[in-house]
């Protein structure tokens, strides 16, 4: 006879630090689970097969999902070894788990599907995923399934070039190390992580879990070179001269700036910027750290996408009284329910229908003010599926010492001046391989998108290294 | 981490650092700059490379010393130490073209710049002159330069103990002046191109302009990455806006927005202020700089 579970419908909710702590400093909103409360909320799952569970289809690099949560529950009296062997399921897929726990959109992919949904809450995937790694990290068991995992790693002569520290290039060069290449990654910032150090906040993902995290890739044998920027110090064509292959995980680092008289003026910040000074030079703790920042009291950010809740809240930490304006409306907004949640609870205002049409300066070249244009929505949608907006003719001026500009970014200058490298859009053209316009040379991520998830540029880093793994061992086979 | 093989002070504030950097060595030409990280706690500050061996792998930069980054690595790095982060090289080469006769002003450690500029555009048949205008314990790099170009002149400015050092500067930017005027009106140059302090560079640009000159001018916005994704660096040329990181650091003057440029340059300056003035009580506290 069949044991009947019992369904808990109820999602075993993660403790989160209260707001009026939260807004002393930029430790982390969300304290994860407790392994106790980690396998309660592992007994939520309906443990679906694993070639028909739809939360596996949802994740863009197909974790076994249901796998490593049956492990949680499978030893649950022997901690330890739970986590070992979730982090062992986790890892078949995805090196980065610490990360993408806490930055992926859980709700549009893993957990959209979660059967579990149809009879109450959707399993809390991403959590439970965090609460392994974090699990993992603090008890050194991430360390010894790796030297268990290294000398199972058969060698290979060839050697694979990845362009691009961040989520794409991180986990193309861990899955191209686990396969036995020789991975160097060229970086042209101090640090690796891309946005995972320099554009998501502290508050989110603290940088101490990002570089715990590449020590791993480093154990792995991949090289990382800070200081490189390709383009200038080394280029793709001396790059393919000395490597076998080449991944291009460049992401998309250059702002938009808003076409309106009065963008150069002082305390007018793209959010690259402002988030960088604060993530990746710390300038949050000036004089501390000698890279400054100025926010001031009344802060406007324009933008309604997960970095400008980053900058929002940033600029909240910092003491400032906080506008997010967005020329569309609060059903339009791109960022996470979660982001915009913990926004609104730490203070952050909304203006919605508003288009900056103009930044207006004091005499000493300083913003005071911004002019914006009311919009309207259509009925009408655009290729995006969005509700078109139209100017109202009305306009509204709210005061602001520091903007910080949010409205997207494109792909890096730099990369797609590459003579030979076929561009399209602004963004790298590839195959159905990922393989570029140069042969040997792919490329993911937002170099390849345009403005994307950490997720998905993951995704791309793991299918990439699958097809130069494919490339590299047909070409082998040519020379033979 | 790139280890400094010689540090030597060449003028009052001006020290020079010949640094292990191969990657830069290798790629870097006249014009172009790398971005120096010298601390764990440090902020990125843009560089301009003086000269470089391509085959042993070092280039030379010279720091002069104007807040607390730069004092700080001309106080604490000593020889055998290393620089934590050195990026580039960045931004554009300078044109190298037959100008014919130009007129290439450096002033105080500007002329850092100049120099390799300069040096290939005289290698590459053009009559260059060089001026260097500063104040009088503050001379670099005249030897090399009157070795490397055409004619190198040195116009020198006393600093009065009497006045402060702004007071001072304003008789640099006069003599500069001054000196930019009667060499146009010797010279005829086909380019001028300058290197300074940006209100040094209007003031300058406003002479040129008199004689309908074409001028190129290498700009200094405050900058985070140099390599595009910030936008701290931008400028507005010609009415668009441009990145100097990528995009230059070498514009036509008369397309520069000098106002806008002269204003963003100045945004951070009580904080460089506050950072400078804390350092040096430190180092009081221990006992003074060395």
């Amino acid at each position: 006879m069949m044991v009947k579970r019992k369904i808990i419908k109820e999602r075993i909710p993660t403790p989160e630090r209260p707001v009026e702590e939260r807004l002393k400093g930029f430790m982390e909103v969300n304290l994860g689970y407790t392994f106790e409360l980690a396998v309660q909320e592992a007994q939520r799952c309906l443990q679906c097969p694993y070639e028909y569970a739809p939360c596996i289809k949802g994740c863009p690099v197909h974790i076994d999902i249901p796998g490593f949560i049956a492990k949680l529950v499978e030893y649950k009296d022997e901690p330890d070894r739970a986590v070992k062997e979730a982090l062992r399921v986790i890892w078949a897929c995805n090196t980065l788990p610490a990360t993408t726990g806490r930055v992926c959109p859980q709700e549009d992919q893993c957990e959209m599907n979660c059967v579990m949904g149809k009879v109450g809450d959707k399993v809390n995937i991403g959590k439970l995923e965090r609460f392994v790694a974090d699990y993992a990290r603090e008890k050194g068991i991430d360390d010894e399934l790796l030297g268990e995992m290294l000398p199972e790693i058969e060698k290979k002569e060839q050697r694979v070039a990845v362009i691009g520290a961040g989520p794409a290039g991180l986990t193309c060069a861990a899955e191209l190390a686990k396969d036995g290449y020789h991975v160097t990654v060229f970086e042209a910032l101090h640090k690796p992580g891309g946005v995972l150090v320099y554009g998501i906040p502290e508050f989110r993902l603290p940088n101490e879990v990002v570089e715990k995290e590449l020590e791993k890739l480093k154990r792995l044998g991949v090289e990382i070179k800070v200081d490189h920027i390709v383009g200038k110090t080394v280029t793709i064509e001396e790059l393919l001269n000395r490597y076998d292959a080449v991944f291009i995980g460049s992401g998309a680092g250059t702002p938009r700036l808003i076409n309106a008289p009065g963008v150069n003026l002082n305390g007018i910040y793209t959010a690259n910027e402002f988030l960088t000074r604060i993530n990746l030079m710390n300038a949050y703790r000036f004089p501390e750290y000698d890279t400054p920042i100025k926010v001031g009291e009344k802060v406007i950010v324009i933008g309604a996408g997960n970095t400008a809740m980053d900058a929002a809240r940033t600029a909240r930490r910092l003491g400032a009284e906080v506008t997010i304006a967005y020329r569309r409306g609060e059903e339009d907004v791109t960022a996470r329910e979660e982001e915009v949640e913990h926004a609104k609870e730490e203070g952050v205002k909304f203006e919605f229908f508003l288009n900056p049409i103009e930044f207006i300066g004091d005499e000493s070249g300083r913003v005071k003010a911004v002019k914006f244009m009311k919009m309207r929505a259509l009925e009408e949608k655009d290729a995006k599926g969005k509700r078109k907006i139209e100017p109202t003719g009305e306009t509204v001026i709210l005061e602001a010492d520091t903007v910080v500009i949010a409205i997207g970014k494109t792909a890096n200058r730099l990369i797609v001046n590459t003579p030979g490298l076929e561009v399209e859009g602004g963004v790298i053209k590839v195959d159905e391989n990922l393989m570029t316009s140069i042969p040997g040379v792919f490329a993911g991520g937002d170099a390849i998108r345009g403005e994307a998830t950490v997720i998905l540029a993951m995704g791309d880093g793991r299918k990439a290294a699958k097809a130069i793994h494919e490339y590299l061992q047909k070409k082998a086979k040519e020379s033979a | 981490m790139y280890k400094i093989l010689e540090k030597k002070e060449i003028a009052m504030r001006n020290i020079w650092y010949k640094v292990h950097a191969p990657h830069i060595a290798k790629k870097v030409k006249p014009g172009q700059f790398v971005i120096v990280r010298a601390f764990e706690n440090g902020e990125r500050i843009p560089l301009t490379p003086v000269m470089w061996d391509k085959e042993e792998g070092w280039i030379g930069l010279v720091v002069f010393t104007r807040g607390k980054t730069t004092l700080r690595i001309n106080t604490e790095l000593k020889e055998g130490d290393s620089f934590l982060n050195i990026a580039g090289p960045l931004g554009n080469p300078a044109p190298m073209e037959k100008f014919g006769k130009i007129l290439a002003i450096g002033l105080y450690t500007g002329v850092v710049e100049v120099f390799p500029i300069a040096k290939a555009w005289q290698e590459l048949g053009n009559e260059v002159h060089t001026l260097h205008v500063t104040f009088e314990p503050m001379v670099i790099l005249k030897d090399e330069l009157e070795k490397a170009v055409f004619k190198h002149t040195v116009e020198t400015v006393s600093i009065d103990p009497n006045k402060s050092f702004p007071e001072n500067m304003k008789n640099v930017t006069a003599r500069a002046k001054e000196k930019v005027r009667e060499m146009i009106e010797n010279l005829k140059p086909d380019l001028v191109f300058m290197v300074g302090p940006v209100g040094d560079q209007k003031a300058i640009f406003e002479v040129v302009k008199e004689y309908n000159i074409p001028m190129e001018v290498d700009l200094h916005p405050i900058m985070v990455d140099g390599t595009g994704m910030c936008g701290a660096c931008r400028v507005h040329i010609n009415g668009e806006v441009k990145f100097a990181c990528v995009d230059g650091p070498s514009f036509d003057a008369y397309t520069v927005n000098w106002d806008e440029l002269i204003a963003r340059s100045g945004y951070y300056r009580d904080l460089e202020m506050k950072a400078m003035q804390l350092y040096m009580e430190k180092l009081q506290a221990q006992g003074g700089a060395q």
